[in-house]
């Protein structure tokens, strides 16, 4: 059998940029919106998927051949709430702050449609270690889009930048005394104050509306397509969608 | 009495489970596109996420009548995935018309985050240190405010978009931009409700 | 036929069943080394926030007030230094759980949040130093006031949040309500 030549360079970064799971994909909307309130908060959420993404790539492309495919979708489902349940438990262990700040979204990775969709995608077809940069690759998009839309967020809205760092990064490394920048006793003595807005829900949509029109306009100039609301064709329980579109084009 | 109408209050109209709490975008975005799609998905997410409370109710006793709370989440979403595949089977055999209206959605649901997600607040205010302690009558409840607030949502989404399509542009909004733009003042117009429970005098 | 769809069956429901069962063993483990962890993060995390209203106090010590609710009592060494009371107040997004430590001569010590889900930039401010600083050395019942200066008995609510700064500050009156009951008890 020949073997097949992987390209990891290219199987990790288009995860990042060219097939971005959020801002081109567009999956995985519910913890972007949610969990993007602050830099500190997006960057949690995102190392948590990302680990959970890795784990389950590994050990779905490992047991690919062994997984009778009518018993797909549930034995994938078991492991990935397994490692989700493991990250949580993890985070409540080490970092309890980032656990209450992500609350709920936190078991929610369970549905997240980019990690099921990899599964189903990537790594039920690749061998082991390709598998684990795909799934790399995917959570360093995600973190980076996440991350973009909390800087946005956090700026505008609350007028601090990286405001949590302690808590998120204590347990690793000794940080002194820094606490994020603070930009509102500046912003107070220039009379002002930051637009709160942006870190209400409202803000949330708005802030990845204006994101995607900006990744749409460069897509556009690099000659891809913009990215459509594919909605539901990452996950790969939502064979009813292909009816959902029957209906619409009727 | 009063705490169920607050409860139905706050699910439905000022902590809206889609615009306040971002659960169910995926649906929100995806299926709001027509009326009648947009209403058929909200009315199954209503059904499921009744028989999901009714169902991981009883279950999440045992689990901590066994100290076995941290196979929640697992128990939980395997819980919902089989429910969803029994009563689309039960659906397509025994009630076509119901099936032929509401079937086509219920695929999509086992990943909804809402499902899921309604069910994990739910449980979370059960235990004894939540402010809250919900009880069967109070989780039904809240499931049931929070899939008509998904409802509510989708319908006014699904009018906002139908006037989006004829509207014109700016072409680098064009698409999924204005989309997500026009979410952004729907949401707007919900922190209007805002203080709805203590005005209303119902906490 | 019939026969391969059987074995079929049972190969499909076998490796399902090894799967979650390897899944619930694995987690089961985690959940040995990690449990004991995060109930020491509770209970260090409840030991420093008692410690946020009393912070010279060296250790704390679970009792019951007379109508069977729980409060701790605050030492200094051996020596009693003050009360930390738990109560409770709906606020604009749900309840708000305040930690009120009242000093032995019946003047708060400190406030803090231990909970709160409020609006982002309005309601939340309740947990800056900034409002929280005025119940410091309070010890009557305290009432909320829009604008203008608050005099001896008043809190300045904070701008746009009125129904949080009422309902921190009636968590924090019911607390001392609390210590008077206490207090009126021991006297007796």
């Amino acid at each position: 059998m020949a073997k097949v030549k992987y390209n990891y360079c290219k199987e990790l970064t288009k995860g990042i940029l060219k097939e971005n799971p959020v801002l081109r994909l567009v999956l995985g909307t519910c913890p972007a919106l949610a969990t993007s309130t602050s830099v500190v908060n997006a960057i949690g959420m995102g190392i948590a998927t990302t680990m959970v993404l890795i784990c389950s790539n590994i050990v779905i492309s490992a047991l690919r051949k062994v997984i009778p495919s009518k018993a797909r979708i549930p034995s994938y489902i078991v492991i990935i709430a397994s490692f989700v349940t493991i990250v949580q438990m993890l985070i409540k262990a080490f970092v309890p702050a980032l656990d209450e700040s992500l609350g709920v979204f936190l078991p929610l990775i369970v549905v997240n449609c980019i990690i099921l969709g990899r599964a189903e995608a990537f790594a039920s077809k690749n061998p082991v270690l390709v598998s684990a940069v795909d799934g790399l690759g995917m959570g360093i998009g995600f973190t980076a889009a996440l991350s973009c839309m909390g800087f946005v967020r956090e700026l505008l809205g609350g007028g601090t930048l990286l405001s949590g760092t302690d808590t998120l990064l204590s347990a690793f490394v000794d940080l002194g005394s820094f606490r994020g920048l603070d930009f509102n006793t500046a912003l107070e003595s220039i009379g002002l104050s930051p637009m709160t807005i942006f870190i209400l829900p409202a803000g949330g949509f708005f802030v990845f509306g204006i994101l995607m029109a900006v990744v749409n306009k460069i897509s556009e100039k690099k000659g891809l397509k913009r990215a459509v609301l594919s909605g539901c064709e990452g996950c790969p329980l939502a064979s009813g969608c292909s009816k959902l579109k029957e209906d619409d084009a009727q | 009495m009063k705490f169920f109408i607050a409860l139905l209050v706050m699910g439905i109209l000022t902590q809206n489970f889609t615009l306040s709490k971002f659960l169910g975008i995926c649906p929100f975005l995806g299926v709001s596109k027509k009326l009648n799609t947009a209403l058929g998905m909200s009315a199954a997410v209503i059904f499921v996420m009744l028989i999901a409370t009714a169902v991981t109710y009883p279950v999440n006793m045992l689990l901590i009548n066994y100290d076995l709370e941290f196979l929640q989440t697992i128990v939980f979403i395997l819980v919902i995935a089989a429910l969803v595949q029994t009563v689309e089977i039960v659906l397509k055999k025994y009630v076509k018309s119901l099936y032929n209206s509401l079937g086509i959605y219920l695929p999509l649901i086992t990943t909804n985050c809402a499902v899921l997600g309604v069910v994990i607040l739910n449980i979370d205010n059960i235990s004894i240190y939540s402010a809250y302690n919900y009880g069967f009558l109070h989780s039904m409840i809240n499931s049931f405010a929070a899939g008509v607030g998904f409802m509510l949502a989708m319908v006014l989404f699904a009018g906002v978009r139908s006037r989006l399509e004829t509207a014109d542009v700016p072409r680098f909004l064009q698409g999924l931009p204005i989309t997500l733009i026009a979410a952004s003042i729907v949401s707007v117009s919900f922190l209007g409700f805002a203080g709805l429970v203590e005005g209303m005098g119902l906490m | 036929m019939k026969g391969k769809d059987i074995k079929e069956i049972i190969k499909t429901a076998l490796s399902l069943f090894l799967i979650c069962a390897v899944s619930a063993g694995l987690l089961a483990g985690i959940n040995g080394i990690t449990a004991p962890e995060i109930e020491k993060n509770n209970l260090l995390k409840a030991d420093e926030t008692r410690r946020t209203v009393f912070p010279e106090a060296s250790s704390f010590e679970l009792s019951s007030a007379p109508d069977g609710t729980a409060y701790y009592t605050a030492f200094k060494d051996t020596e009693t230094t003050g009360y930390v009371f738990t109560t409770r107040a709906k606020g604009y997004g749900g309840e708000i759980e305040v930690m009120t430590g009242i000093n032995t001569d019946g003047t708060i010590s400190r406030v803090s949040i231990l909970s709160i889900n409020e609006t982002p930039g309005l309601g939340m401010k309740a947990k800056n130093e900034s409002f929280l600083g005025q119940y410091n050395g309070k010890s009557e019942k305290l009432s909320v006031i829009k604008n203008g200066s608050p005099s001896e008995n008043e809190i300045d609510a904070i701008t746009s949040a009125t129904i949080s700064s009422s309902a921190v500050t009636q968590a924090v009156n019911e607390a001392l309500e609390m210590y008077n009951l206490i207090m009126s008890g021991q006297e007796e």
